[in-house]
């Protein structure tokens, strides 16, 4: 089990570092580099973006400022924005990560509370009326694109309605319609995913043996169904653990929110390299994270699953 | 050489299809997804015959004009007949649906047998990289990898079907875990048939449900990347119409012209629900087991 | 002129609010609005609390990305502009009507030859952490930026600059290597930041935590999502009468305007969409300030590229574009047509006699015919092989411009011109076409130096960083160096002329149109200006507003 483990660990570390090569190569692909916005309209010469570009290291070869950006990072110091210059990019990544991992956790609870009695409800009375209504609904949830629901809603609440802020976070008003778009979307996931595992698990010999006893329904679901059928739910949220930091990146931009999707793409487009590379660090290593623990948590639950 | 006795006849293959299709058709949503397909399939393949006007050809002065008799819906911003962009767009939406499924297809069945079939190192690798492929948020890559090839048509397609293919690799993967030991294939092998053919004659036929049904659910997901990227200005570019990129357009315009995004996002909603419950339905009749192999992501 | 005495004389006891009622009876008496607010401007009162203004209440502005840094260096992106004026001040700044106000220093003069400046600072004036401002700050933040190790982004004002010397404690006397006509306007302007914080905590640190003599002092600064500065009551022109300056980032213009339209802010600070500024325009309740832009809206070329180096490819593409159309389509008329590289806002430097490129596809075909382009298959001209493709790179996202790159993409096509469009992030953009490494782009840049100054050499000379068409041109080279050294406005006037034509002949890029700035405030917002000429320094006098 040790020895699992520790290769696991080696594994994700080197998958890291790939990972890390590759974003900022990819990044450096990019031609341009972020000094001429932050000069932004401003009267310069040609000699003074050199001089500034030298202060910045961006003048050094690409392997150079590699070498530079990995061990800064293995002793912790994420570097500099070449943007946003007198906050450290730590404090950028930590400052947007709040407010997304905030939304997205409200928005999980949410769904789930919503998600899962919803699926299993369907899944026991498959084909009927509820059923239909919940597959059409959880399907058009996950058909509307999640800007567009954003915008109608602004128009709705906003506009016409007055009720809620249309952008940014001034209270907690702010958070209801942005997690309410996640949710909508969630639900849509996680109800179908329920309802599905559900309705494997009844067609389960020991299910059906639980029937045979003279079971209530009721409780043959209950006891026998649900606990396994929300096995591969579980699993689906430990892989999907990354997103909790990355899966509202358009939510964020419609709703003008500061979390860490704005930022991404923000500094995507402005070529900011050490910004981008340390978001897509932090979200591999959480990518590597959550698949070691839920493949742990999934072996110890289900031993048929061998480790090694 | 002898004919192994798992081989399905000819007349039972039949069956099995026309048992699949009733069982389809008893799911009345996935028979509308049909139909609303077929219909965009005959919109994509001849868009200049049923569109009223050039998709292209912008009108003076016409910025966000409501909808008239000869422009039903209207006009978008800069002037161009909305209802012949919204025929046109569905040509981009099937195109990056359908083929970047396609690779992905390619990309994921051929390492998912592989990895399955081989066991051992490779199989521990590869399925580590589709692990990670998997967890990893796709919409960053995508930024990502946009921004460094500049977006187009070519590089949307490609970039999502490369990136796309890990579902399919873990599926067919398990399918094929599962199918090496069973009967058939240990008769076909004690029969004297190679890892090729045990793959490709035995294995994957029965691998096809799934991917298929996988398949119909994932272009919906590839049509709304799409629409994603555009929206954040790293889709198709002008001046092809698109619905991702109309919607892109009409979005700042949402107060003002809502027509302008309404009919791009009715599109690719209905467009995605369609195949989605198409994949629904497939699902009911092709892989019984019910496992939502769409939703393992 | 007596009647003119008089009315400065009752202009000096008015408050605010009565010196707008007496601009508009000076309208009605036949004294033009620009006449009678130079009036004003000559005799510069310190205004703040008129007998109607109210104290308290948070004035909130929305801008369209965020504030990345509140260091005076920083101040090329205009909305972190907002915020770094309020926080700081300079010796002299310039107006919203392009006039040198003096601000930390109550009097300058300037020797006739041009290198000799002196300026008398303002005394008993305070930082916000209470120290006094004295000659010793503007030493050190000037020469902070002459310091070549710094780096700083405002360092090339300075290069004219030789020596700053402090006489005493309230005299600053700058010493010029050689004559600099820019040098009020543009260094005399560099917000100053006192000497011992600056110097103990770095640059890097002030960025976040800045000090100054400004109105607000920094309250709290979340950059991508709101900064407020808070009233500073020891601000030497008396306290503002809003408590608090808030600034929100909203980068949805739609959504700006739904935010404007339920009060939740007072004003955008970055334009909305053109149909939602005219619906606020015309709406009463609403104080809309409708100025042209400084900047051109213009297509780059690169000038080295095979094709776009003949001129008369230029000139056709010139003719071949409607750019009226452009305007009306896109803009629903919200801007005026260039013909010049000034705005026809830079009044006194503005050269109406340059050469005009009506739209006419057919004056665009003859140039092409002229130039050797016969019509190719696929209705794209060609000449010995090539074909008259080019690839124009819009900004990523660039949702107000590329519509008009669709518009140019029809119209060029229809005398036989294709261009291709492709997105691309901006920081790509600028940095590629300085070295031609892309073939045209799309945006809006300023081919002067701001606050009223005329002079383009960061953007026309030669290896300039923001050459971005790669224009050379042996006359312009002589010119842009000779109009600093002129310190006569009069002769500089008539070397920026020449350039103007220069410029305008040759078409290094094409000059589309100067959008008109819309600057809206809400209901609430009093103590507004009754007209300005420039937008941009509107925010800077927030300290003047008060809410109501």
């Amino acid at each position: 089990m040790l020895r699992y483990l520790a290769s696991r660990l080696m594994q994700g570390a080197v998958v890291i570092l790939l990972v890390s090569i590759g974003t900022f190569s990819m990044m450096h692909f990019i031609p341009g580099d972020p000094v001429d916005l932050m000069v932004g309209e401003a009267q310069v010469t040609q000699e003074q973006l050199d001089m500034i570009r030298r202060k910045w290291g961006l003048d050094r070869p690409v392997h150079e400022q590699y070498l530079a950006w990995a061990s800064n990072m293995a002793r912790g110091d994420f570097g500099q924005s070449v943007i946003r210059t007198g906050v450290p990019v730590r404090t950028m990544i930590g400052e947007a990560a709040v407010v997304t991992a905030k939304l997205n956790l409200l928005a999980f609870f949410i769904s789930i509370a919503i998600a899962l009695p919803m699926g299993i409800a369907a899944a026991v009375r498959r084909y009927s009326g509820f059923d239909y209504a919940i597959m059409v609904s959880s399907t058009l949830g996950l058909a509307l694109p999640n800007f567009w629901i954003g915008l109608m809603l602004i128009v709705l609440f906003s506009l016409l309605l007055g009720w809620l802020p249309p952008f940014g976070l001034p209270s907690w008003k702010g958070y209801i319609m942005p997690v309410a778009v996640i949710v909508a979307n969630q639900t849509a996931l996680l109800a179908r995913m329920m309802r599905a595992s559900t309705i494997e698990g009844m067609g389960e010999d020991y299910v059906r043996t639980a029937r045979a006893k003279g079971l209530v329904e009721r409780v043959v679901v209950s006891r026998h169904v649900v606990r396994n059928a929300l096995l591969p739910v579980v699993t689906v949220i430990g892989y999907r653990i990354s997103f909790l930091l990355s899966g509202t990146i358009v939510i964020e931009n419609v709703f003008a929110l500061p979390g860490l999707g704005q930022l991404f793409i923000e500094s995507v487009n402005r070529v900011d390299y050490q910004v981008v590379q340390a978001i897509v660090l932090l979200l591999s290593v959480l990518v590597v994270l959550g698949n070691l623990i839920t493949d742990m948590f999934y072996g110890y639950i289900d031993p048929r699953i061998r480790i090694g | 050489m002898s004919q192994p006795a798992t081989v399905i006849p000819a007349p039972y293959r039949r069956s099995e299809f026309t048992r699949a299709w009733r069982r389809f058709r008893r799911y009345r949503p996935g028979l509308f997804g049909l139909c609303f397909i077929l219909a965009l399939v005959v919109m994509a393949a001849i868009p200049d015959l049923l569109s009223p006007h050039s998709h292209t050809q912008i009108f003076r002065g016409m910025r966000g004009a409501p909808p008239s008799w000869s422009h039903p819906l209207g006009f978008d911003h800069i002037g161009r007949d909305m209802l012949s962009r919204t025929i046109w767009g569905s040509r981009v939406a099937l195109i990056v649906g359908l083929l970047a499924t396609g690779i992905s297809v390619a990309v994921g069945v051929t390492i998912g047998a592989a990895s399955g079939y081989l066991g051992g190192r490779a199989d521990a690798t590869l399925s580590r990289l589709v692990d990670t492929l998997m967890a990893f948020p796709v919409l960053v890559l995508l930024i990502t990898l946009s921004a460094v090839l500049g977006p187009s048509l070519v590089t949307v397609v490609v970039i999502i079907g490369v990136t796309g293919w890990a579902q399919y690799a873990r599926v067919v993967r398990a399918e094929v875990l599962s199918l090496r030991e069973r009967e058939f294939s240990l008769a076909a092998r004690a029969a004297g048939a190679g890892d090729a053919r045990i793959i490709f004659r035995h294995i994957l036929p029965n691998v096809m449900g799934p991917v298929i049904v996988l398949a119909s659910l994932g272009i919906g997901g590839i049509i709304i990347l799409e629409s994603a990227l555009s929206f954040l200005g790293l889709g198709v570019q002008p001046p092809t119409a698109s619905w991702g990129g109309m919607l892109s357009d009409g979005r700042g315009f949402i107060l003002i012209y809502p027509q302008i995004a309404i009919a791009p996002g009715v599109m690719i909603s209905l467009t995605v629900l369609a195949f989605n419950l198409m994949g629904d339905g497939l699902r009911d009749a092709l892989d019984p087991r019910q496992h939502d192999a769409s939703l393992d992501r | 002129m007596s009647r003119e005495r008089d009315l400065d004389q009752v202009l000096r006891e008015l408050s605010p609010s009565t010196r707008r009622e007496f601009l508009k009876r000076a309208a009605a008496m036949g004294i033009t609005a620009a006449a009678a607010q130079a009036m004003i401007i000559k005799n510069p009162t310190i205004v703040t609390a008129g007998p109607s203004a109210k104290r308290g209440g948070t004035i909130r502005i929305l801008s369209h990305q965020e504030v990345a840094s509140l260091s005076p260096d920083d101040i090329g992106p205009t909305m972190q502009w907002n915020m770094i004026t309020q926080i700081h001040n300079a010796l002299v700044e310039v107006n919203d009507n392009f006039v040198i106000e003096r601000v930390l220093a109550s009097n300058y003069l300037a020797s006739k030859d041009g290198l000799l400046y002196t300026f008398t600072l303002r005394q008993g004036v305070k930082f916000h952490d209470g120290s006094d401002f004295t000659a010793a700050d503007v030493k050190y933040t000037f020469e902070y930026h002459m310091n070549p190790d710094n780096a700083t982004i405002q360092g090339v004002l300075f290069k004219a600059v030789d020596k700053v010397e402090t006489p005493d404690k309230y005299t600053v006397v700058v010493k010029m290597k050689e004559p600099n006509a820019a040098f009020l306007r543009q260094a005399a302007t560099v917000f100053i930041v006192p000497a011992r914080y600056h110097g103990r905590i770095g640059e890097k640190a002030y960025k976040a935590a800045p000090i100054g003599t400004g109105p607000f002092k920094l309250k709290e600064w979340r950059p991508a999502e709101f900064t407020v500065v808070e009233a500073f009551d020891q601000h030497f022109r008396g306290r503002p009468n809003a408590d608090f300056f808030r600034q929100d980032v909203v980068p949805d213009p739609s959504v700006r305007a739904i935010a404007l339209r339920t009060g939740t802010s007072d004003s955008s600070a970055w334009p909305l969409l053109s149909e939602d500024n005219l619906r606020f325009e015309a709406e009463p309740g609403y104080t809309v300030f409708r100025t042209s832009s400084l900047a051109v809206n213009h297509f780059p070329l690169n000038n080295d590229h095979p094709i776009l180096s003949d001129k008369r490819v230029r000139q056709a593409m010139m003719h071949a574009i409607d750019r009226q159309r452009m305007i009306d389509d896109v803009f629903r008329g919200t801007a005026v047509i260039a013909h010049s590289i000034f705005p026809p806002a830079l009044q006194y430097w503005y050269e109406k006699g340059v050469k005009q490129y009506p739209y006419s596809p057919d004056r665009a075909r003859a140039l092409l015919e002229e130039a050797g382009w016969r019509m190719g298959p696929g209705g794209v001209r060609v000449k010995d092989g090539t074909r008259l493709s080019f690839t124009c790179a819009v900004i990523t996202g660039d949702r107000a411009r590329r519509p008009q790159a669709e518009i140019a993409q029809q119209d060029l096509a229809g005398v036989g011109i294709e261009m291709r469009i492709v997105e691309r992030p901006v920081a790509t953009i600028l940095s590629q076409l300085p070295k031609g490494e892309l073939d045209a782009s799309l945006f809006n840049w300023t081919y002067n130096a701001g606050g009223g100054e005329p002079d383009p050499s960061a953007t026309l000379r030669v290896g300039a960083a923001r050459n971005f068409s790669r224009f050379k041109n042996q006359r312009v080279e002589e010119l842009l160096p000779a109009g600093l050294r002129e310190v006569d406005p009069a002769k500089r006037k008539k070397i920026y002329s020449e350039v103007q034509k220069i410029v305008a002949e040759e078409v290094p890029f094409l000059h589309i149109m100067y959008w008109d700035w819309f600057i809206i405030f809400g209901r609430r917002i009093k103590g507004l200006p009754t007209s300005t000429q420039s937008g941009s320094t509107l925010i800077r006098d927030a300290y003047k507003w008060w809410i109501e």
